[in-house]
């Protein structure tokens, strides 16, 4: 059986090009040709989830149906004038849009093996399914229509690892067809995006972590003993590790911007240079930025909406607080149940809480700090090592030197 | 007429730059001969390119360099290594020296076989570790590591259906590297099955990927070589002017009594502190279940034998001790040690390969052995007195090999009871 993992090498790309190749020339003249795109993504999800991954292709089936009919209970009961907006209701179809993730999650704490309900890419569209409830909820979706619904869950360049698109978003595009021009402009970036792509995962992403992380790791097992057992070599775990980190990261978001882009969808973009954020906020903006932005407004300022509305706290200031907490608490925790992931997002709450508090203080004392391009270059400097060390706890690499 | 400018604009760079590389990949051309100065730095690098290419060891071969085959002993470069003696004295072969740690017989045999008839009425030197013939024969990722699709490639190309290509393509498909690649895969399994290769795996082995991959080596594998020749010159510049067998008996004696010094097993006293003290306590009586007299390692050895035979390659074989404080410490049985050097040698002289200097009782020999397992000093000297008079004339005589494909079963990969074979001596 042929089993296709997502960009996993260049012959990938090449398959991926001659599939796509109608579609292209359809958009070019003007036509979305729906029937064929729907039948390569088919294809090419078949692909991921066939073979010795059949186990998480049913599970994948099992979570499809799941999520689509309660999306569309909920929507339904949305829609009915005779129902008023109830929040337990929402709540509870939150909950139920995410248990399966959350089985999924904590399956690891008690069994060795993974759980059966879980499938490449569960993360990512369980984010979709509650972003589509809340929108749901907020009035903004109006009408329920299972096969875009279904073509924006299952949208095969983004279903392992994101970017996370929107409904709203998604289905303009989807509904349209760019003009030419406007169609050429997409191409050229989406390939631009691919090439990019290939520099930074193939190239770089194998340089760091394929090639420097493996003897930086043994540096630093071997040179144990000392206060935290720190050393040159766990330095150099940070910096690569973090490297790598984005590298891999960031070009596979590339490529799956790029491949959208073919298709005529303008998936969001991840990255934007992080490495050049001035302070954790504005890295936030800048890194893995559709799940940032999901969290900012799902999580964050629903939670804010609802303090203030609630009035559960006295300041602004303590709000804003307890809501990074809670951000990255669930951030941590959504990354696994493990305590470098959740100590990553305290890291990160904290970062954010102080960065807050920061700024106020240069506000209520202006003058008292210069602010000139020496002391942007230390913001960045200082905060691009804030992030290193960030990434060094989650690389999980901490609990192997220190316990085992 | 707009739009077809507007694609080129995108795509033109990406076509020209993809043809370029194509026309790298596949050009007729060659790359031209590899330097002299190349030659002797690859010659002592044990570097993994060198091991996995074939373009500067078939070159070496050629220019009179003797491969030297082995694993991590030949990184011991004392005084009295081989490479630093041939220099030393001017003598007329100088050892290319193929393998490091963690290379065993399966490595070597891809390797080897990938000479083809460059090794052809030729001499080597085999140094066989005990260490090499574990229970589960080579270490998936150490075989992984030391991987050539080249040499692969070159394997499938040249296989037929006998016991030696059958067995070797289905020890591959036992190992993660043989099934790193489809169609590699499908053409090891007909091989293993005696059939022939469908002719798109004979494209792709021969033309598509093999071509490929041919000239990816002779760009490539000149680079990134570990230059030892400092080392292997300073280590000259201690050795009297003229070769004086007495004089180096005196200076192995000095130079090993000055750097034990200092630790109970009589072994160099880095390698002591550095690997040996800090583990001290566990290691005692470790190693009292090791077992080399069972392993798939001796099938993988056959197959290198059977390579030497097919190309008549003269071949003297050194079997090297263990420093015997050592293994009295870790426990390590001396019956089995014999037991092993009794099954490795019969396989040896029942199929007429009588070249054998066999030191596996030298163990107690001061400063014979550099450290644990690894021969220096005098027992490298030990070897140089075996190595020069072999490689006095570098053409290999008619040989009388015989190979016989009952080393190939797993009846003898596992069989531990030595009088059967003894009696048929």
């Amino acid at each position: 059986m042929i089993n296709l993992q997502p960009y996993a090498n260049p012959m990938y790309f090449a398959i991926l090009g001659v599939a796509l190749l109608p579609l292209i020339i359809g958009l070019l003249n003007g036509k979305r040709l729906y029937w064929y795109g729907t039948l390569v993504s088919f294809i090419f999800l078949v692909l991921i989830f066939d073979g010795n991954k059949i186990h998480q292709g049913i599970a994948l089936i099992g979570y499809g149906i799941y999520e689509v009919l309660l999306s569309w209970l909920y929507l339904r009961y949305r829609t009915n004038s005779k129902n008023k907006n109830s929040t337990p209701l929402f709540v509870l179809a939150v909950v139920l849009a995410i248990a399966p993730l959350v089985v999924v999650k904590m399956t690891p704490l008690f069994s060795p093996n993974p759980s059966l309900l879980g499938f490449l890419g569960i993360s990512y569209l369980t984010f979709k399914v509650v972003g589509y409830i809340m929108e749901t909820r907020d009035g903004v979706i109006k009408t329920f229509d299972a096969v875009k619904y279904i073509q924006f869950l299952f949208f095969f360049p983004t279903i392992s690892s994101g970017p996370i698109d929107r409904y709203r978003r998604f289905v303009k595009d989807y509904d349209s067809v760019p003009s030419r021009e406007k169609y050429l402009e997409l191409m050229g970036k989406g390939f631009h995006n691919i090439m990019l792509g290939f520099f930074y995962k193939f190239l770089l992403g194998y340089l760091f972590g394929t090639l420097l992380l493996p003897q930086v790791a043994h540096l630093a097992m071997i040179s144990r003993g000392g206060f935290l057992d720190i050393s040159w070599g766990l330095v150099g775990y940070m910096y690569v590790y973090s490297c790598y980190l984005f590298f891999d990261f960031a070009g596979y978001s590339l490529f799956a911007i790029g491949v959208s882009y073919f298709m005529g969808i303008e998936t969001p973009i991840n990255f934007n240079k992080p490495a050049i954020a001035h302070n954790v906020k504005d890295f936030w903006n800048r890194w893995h930025m559709t799940l940032s932005f999901w969290f900012r407004d799902y999580i964050y300022m629903r939670f804010v909406f609802f303090a203030m509305k609630h009035k559960l706290f006295k300041s602004r200031i303590t709000t804003a607080n307890v809501g990074y907490i809670l951000l990255f608490l669930i951030m941590g925790f959504w990354h696994g149940e493990t305590w470098y992931y959740i100590a990553y997002g305290i890291f990160h709450a904290c970062a954010m809480i102080l960065t807050d508090a920061w700024i106020r203080f240069k506000k209520r004392h202006k003058g008292m700090f210069p602010s000139n391009k020496f002391t942007y270059a230390m913001a960045v400097f200082f905060t691009f090592n804030t992030v290193c060390f960030s990434f060094l706890i989650f690389s999980g690499f901490l609990d192997t030197l220190w316990f085992h | 007429m707009k739009l077809r400018k507007s694609l080129w604009r995108i795509f033109g760079p990406f076509i020209i730059a993809a043809a370029a590389l194509l026309l790298l990949l596949y050009a007729p051309f060659s790359f031209g001969k590899v330097s002299n100065a190349t030659l002797r730095r690859a010659s002592v690098s044990m570097s993994s390119n060198i091991l996995k290419g074939n373009k500067v060891k078939d070159q070496a071969v050629k220019q009179g360099y003797v491969p030297f085959i082995g694993s991590s002993e030949l990184s011991r470069m004392d005084s009295f290594h081989p490479s630093v003696l041939a220099a030393k004295y001017k003598r007329n072969y100088r050892p290319f020296l193929l393998g490091a740690a963690g290379t065993q017989s399966l490595t070597h045999y891809f390797s080897v076989q990938a000479m083809g008839n460059q090794m052809k009425n030729k001499k080597a030197v085999v140094i066989i570790s005990p260490q090499w013939f574990v229970k589960k024969g080579v270490r998936p990722s150490m075989f992984d590591f030391y991987y050539s699709p080249v040499q692969t490639a070159y394997f499938l190309a040249h296989a037929k259906n006998t016991a030696q290509d059958r067995y070797a393509a289905k020890r591959l498909l036992q190992l993660p590297s043989g099934t790193s690649d489809d169609v590699v895969t499908g053409a090891l399994e007909n091989v293993a099955l005696g059939r022939k290769l469908t002719s798109f795996q004979s494209f792709y082995v021969k033309d598509l990927r093999g071509k490929m991959l041919k000239q990816e080596d002779a760009m490539f594998s000149e680079d990134f070589l570990k230059n030892n020749v400092p080392k292997i010159q300073l280590a000259a510049s201690k050795l009297p002017k003229t070769y004086n067998e007495y004089k180096l008996e005196q200076l192995a004696n000095q130079m090993g009594a000055q750097q034990t010094k200092g630790n109970p097993f009589g072994i160099k006293q880095k390698f002591y502190q550095n690997r040996v003290k800090p583990l001290v306590k566990h290691l005692k009586g470790s190693q009292t279940n090791f077992n080399y007299v069972s392993s798939p390692e001796y099938a993988d050895f056959e197959l290198l034998l059977n390579q030497f035979a097919k190309e008549n390659t003269d071949v003297l074989f050194i079997i090297p001790p263990i420093n015997q404080k050592w293994a009295n410490y870790t426990g390590l049985s001396n019956t089995m040690i014999q037991q092993f050097d009794r099954k490795i040698t019969y396989q040896l002289q029942s199929q007429g390969f009588n070249n054998i200097d066999d030191l596996t009782q030298d163990g107690n020999q001061k400063y014979f052995m550099e450290d644990t397992i690894h021969i220096g000093w005098r027992g490298w000297l030990q070897v140089d007195q075996r190595v020069r008079p072999f490689l006095k004339d570098l053409k290999a005589k008619p040989q009388n090999y015989k190979i016989q494909s009952r080393f190939y079963t797993k009846k003898w990969q596992t069989q531990t009871d030595l009088n059967q074979m003894s009696t048929t001596k």
